[in-house]
């Protein structure tokens, strides 16, 4: 690897960080995994670069890990072997926007935030909407295909990729996909690489789908006393044909940390809120408001409301996406931090679904915020794990496994947005297993061993 | 425990209530202005600064020791807290980098090529002299043949903050063509023999030097144009210590601070009338948590300015917020105000609670970020396309000065005023 990296030294010199000072922030991203420290972290400039350094690395079996907003949850960018990382960070280039053909060109370390209030300003938006994407970027998203709040209208990230330009392993540059809606040339290369987590190719060029921007956002307010009356308002909203732009739920201790970290209230004896944003014209929105704010009342909320004030739906959607962080404000001790479910079942079964959830966190007496995306049936549980405490983490793990079950009893995925990474392999494997379709485990393997013959991208994820 | 045992123990609580809240999710990297200076280098960016305050954290746990370089992460912080803004947690990564900079300066657990020379030369000499440049006697020319009330007790304290830039900017000249090792060394040499710190009078920038004396006199004029008496203390008047505190060392700030409450009551002051950013903050927000006695209210000399003593024109302009006015804790947006209230003012796309720093902090210690930053932000302020780019900061307009159009904010409100008569009295 010594060699591997005095050739990297020499092409893209001082963008080479070797001191273990430099080194120390790539060993994390927002999930609780610790890496190893990488060996050098290259800043790349160009794909002339990015290919040059795959070349090197695959002469030399270098491992090699793809990093930009170190915003992923399950540990897909830590590097978990000897590695060298590359860093997206400076390609963070929007480099052309055709609107008029509802595209955009951008490289990989544009953040999801800047891009839209690039876009914004032309009167589109990208929909893919990750809480982190404050900090999430364009190359980080597909590769975990992230979904986000606004997914219950718009779909995840693979809805909105038309074509990548992508280095392989051997340091080769292919572009898939392309600029167009349509294409059709065999396999869809470009959706094998939604999601891929870094272990195929590296993206260093990314066409995306955009859309133009609701007239009128209004939003619903409305706080349950119980789980199921909750889930419910949301299916019969859908049934009834009402897609909303965003439906989001908390539970009380969700709400609790919002509190503490935003002083935001809630009423009295509410243990959820469901917070359903409707997008339309500027001459229907308020009607539309109130046909959706009736149908959620045949659910009797204890309280409800509707707002179109711009600075409460901007606060309210801060605390929503900065949840994550606010939970922490909420732990017992220093000791504990968070593991994040990140289960997904059909809107329908959602009621029940939570039921069992919460069920389940009695017999296991776990401590976890729940919370989601309750439009497209994600569901989130923020886990409190207390390091010091060995049973406690024990029963955490069980819990986890517990969920995705349950989430595949409803017909659902053991990971909805968040990816595989390192934490939910043997999440992976129970669902093959529960669907019989262990095969697909040997599929992916070889298309793994097709890119990457020699095991060298972000080796120990998505499968061993 | 030994008094330095509890100093460090200290510190080290205070790191881990700052950093133990913090899950990593990169939102305070994506507005801290020296990461992309530093060319995405993660631990010049606030981010990686939380994660070597962890690391650190954790090496003292284990051994005692600091053995991690974390000088040139902690030392580039602007202090200008956009992190804070952003962070759903509420972790200011510009505190953990104060403790940083503090662990170093303690010299007790960290090793000792961390210590930065320029650092040490500044403080010893605002120690020594009560300037950090030691050209206290010079920075009270601007005053010549203006008229104040000794026996007032209202104090207008300039903090020599305007005057210095002056020096700063031929010393930043300097160190572009000596280069910054060869700097360090001269800092080192200045810090041992501080009497020779005399030759620094030779640096000023002759041009700066007028034009921030010009800004001062301009201050004079609006402040009297109130009624308001006041007090100067000249030659006495020392600077108020903001670098001793910005480059961690706590235990001399709280010395210097006692040394300024102490020169306050002697010279009969009740109150402080502030010109610049940093030394209204510093004085009413940190100096009281160091000096029991510091019993004087602090204000800053615009308060007193009435908007509708200022002429309404056309003229658009734009406006380059200090952090130090406007991403702490309590806004302070009285400039802005009167900027509205006199012309069409457009701010910049990062303005307010998003507005990014100048640069100006890294001026001394690391002038290529610096340069960057200011090269950026000046770039933002004139893309809105205003006649005039107005600061509220001499830090801020030294860095911003890269043309005619960036003016403080004194001189062009002085040209607003009404019946104002252009003489000096």
């Amino acid at each position: 690897m010594a060699d591997a990296i005095q050739k990297i030294r020499k092409r893209i010199g001082k963008r080479l960080l070797e001191k273990k000072e430099d080194l120390i922030p790539y060993m994390k991203d927002s999930s609780y995994y610790e890496g190893n420290i990488p060996r050098a972290v290259a800043i790349a400039s160009s794909r002339e670069e990015i290919a040059d350094i795959m070349k090197i690395c695959y002469e030399s079996k270098t491992s090699v890990v793809m990093r930009s907003g170190g915003s992923a949850l399950t540990g897909s960018p830590v590097p978990y072997t000897d590695s060298v990382v590359i860093s997206m960070s400076a390609m963070n280039k929007i480099l052309e926007a055709h609107v008029e053909d509802g595209y955009v060109v951008t490289e990989p370390g544009v953040r999801l935030d800047d891009l839209n209030a690039y876009l914004n300003k032309l009167g589109f938006f990208y929909p893919p909407d990750p809480a982190s994407s404050t900090a999430a970027t364009v190359g980080g998203s597909i590769s975990t295909n992230a979904g986000g709040l606004r997914a219950c209208t718009y779909g995840t990230t693979k809805e909105w990729v038309l074509g990548l330009e992508i280095v392989l392993p051997n340091g080769k540059i292919v572009e898939v996909g392309g600029r167009t809606l349509k294409r059709t040339k065999g396999y869809d290369i470009t959706a094998l690489m939604v999601g891929n987590e870094g272990t195929l190719a590296v993206i260093t060029k990314a066409y995306l789908k955009v859309w133009p921007i609701p007239e009128e956002i209004g939003r619903i307010l409305a706080y349950f006393k119980d789980s199921e009356n909750m889930g419910k308002s949301i299916s019969n909203l859908k049934g009834k044909g009402i897609i909303p732009y965003i439906a989001e739920f908390m539970d009380r201790l969700s709400l609790d940390a919002i509190k503490k970290a935003k002083n935001i209230d809630s009423p009295e004896g509410s243990n959820f809120l469901l917070m359903i944003d409707i997008a339309s014209t500027h001459e229907s929105i308020g009607r539309k408001l109130d046909e959706a704010k009736k149908i959620i009342e045949e659910q009797n909320p204890i309280n409800i409301k509707i707002t179109r004030d711009k600075d409460e739906m901007r606060i309210m959607y801060e605390a929503r996406k900065g949840l994550y962080s606010s939970s922490l404000g909420i732990r017992d001790s220093k000791d504990e931090y968070i593991e994040i479910g990140d289960v997904v079942v059909p809107p329908s079964e959602l009621p029940s679904s939570l039921k069992e959830i919460e069920g389940s966190m009695k017999n296991f007496r776990i401590k976890a915020l729940l919370f989601g995306h309750i439009g497209d049936g994600n569901i989130h549980a923020n886990i409190m794990v207390d390091l010091k405490d060995n049973g406690y983490r024990e029963r955490v793990e069980k819990f986890q496994m517990e969920l995705g079950k349950i989430a595949l009893k409803h017909g659902g995925s053991v990971s909805a947005e968040h990816g595989i990474g390192l934490e939910k392999k043997e999440l992976l494997l129970e669902e093959l297993k529960e669907r019989g379709s262990m095969e697909v485990l040997t599929l992916m393997k070889g298309i793994k061993k097709d890119f990457d013959p020699d095991g060298i991208l972000n080796r120990g994820k998505i499968f061993d | 425990m030994t008094e330095q045992n509890r100093k460090i123990s200290s510190l080290m609580e205070e790191l881990d209530d700052e950093v133990s809240s913090c899950i990593n999710c990169g939102f305070c990297e994506t507005v801290c202005p020296t990461l992309p200076a530093s060319g995405f280098r993660s631990s010049i960016g606030a981010r990686g600064r939380v994660d070597l305050g962890k690391e650190i954290f954790k090496e003292v746990r284990e051994s005692g020791r600091i053995e991690l370089k974390i000088g040139e992460s902690f030392y580039t912080c602007l202090d200008c807290y956009a992190c804070l803004q952003v962070c759903p947690a509420g972790v200011n990564a510009g505190k953990v980098s104060e403790i940083g900079k503090a662990l170093i300066s303690s010299g007790e657990i960290t090793v000792k090529s961390q210590r930065n020379p320029i650092a040490d030369m500044i403080v010893e000499l605002t120690m020594k002299y009560r300037n950090p440049l030691g050209v206290r006697e010079l920075c009270s020319g601007w005053a010549e043949g203006l008229a104040f009330d000794g026996s007032s007790s209202t104090l207008l304290y300039t903090g020599n903050m305007y005057q210095l830039m002056a020096y700063n900017k031929a010393l930043g000249k300097l160190e572009s063509q000596i280069g910054s090792m060869l700097s360090k060394t001269i800092a080192g040499f200045f810090t041992k023999h501080t009497s020779f710190s005399k030759y620094i009078k030779h640096f000023a920038d002759k041009k700066m030097k007028e034009e921030m004396d010009n800004y001062l006199r301009d201050i004079y004029l609006l402040l009297k144009g109130t009624g308001t008496t006041f007090n100067y203390l000249a030659k006495d008047e020392p600077y108020p210590g903001t670098f001793i505190y910005d480059l961690g060392y706590r235990e001399k700030f709280a010395e210097y601070a006692k040394y300024l409450a102490d020169l306050f009551h002697k010279k009969n002051v009740e109150h402080i009338i502030t010109v610049d950013p940093h030394t209204y903050d510093l004085l009413k927000n940190t100096v009281p948590k160091f000096v029991e006695d510091f019993d004087f209210t602090v204000s800053h000399y615009l308060e007193y300015i009435k908007p509708e003593s200022l002429a309404k024109t056309s003229e658009k302009v734009t406006f380059h917020e200090p952090c130090h006015f406007v991403l702490r804790k309590d806004s302070y947006d009285v400039p802005k105000k009167l900027l509205e209230s006199t012309s069409d003012i457009v701010m910049p796309a990062r303005s307010g609670k998003k507005v990014l720093c100048c640069g100006g902090p890294d001026e001394l210690l690391y002038k290529g970020l610096s340069e960057k930053i200011s090269m950026e932000r000046f770039r933002e302020l004139k893309d809105t396309g205003a006649e005039k780019i107005i600061t509220a900061c001499p830090i801020c307009l030294s860095n911003l000065k890269k043309e005619n159009i960036v003016t403080d904010i004194s001189s062009y409100l002085l040209e607003k005023k009404k019946n104002y008569k252009n003489s000096m009295p």
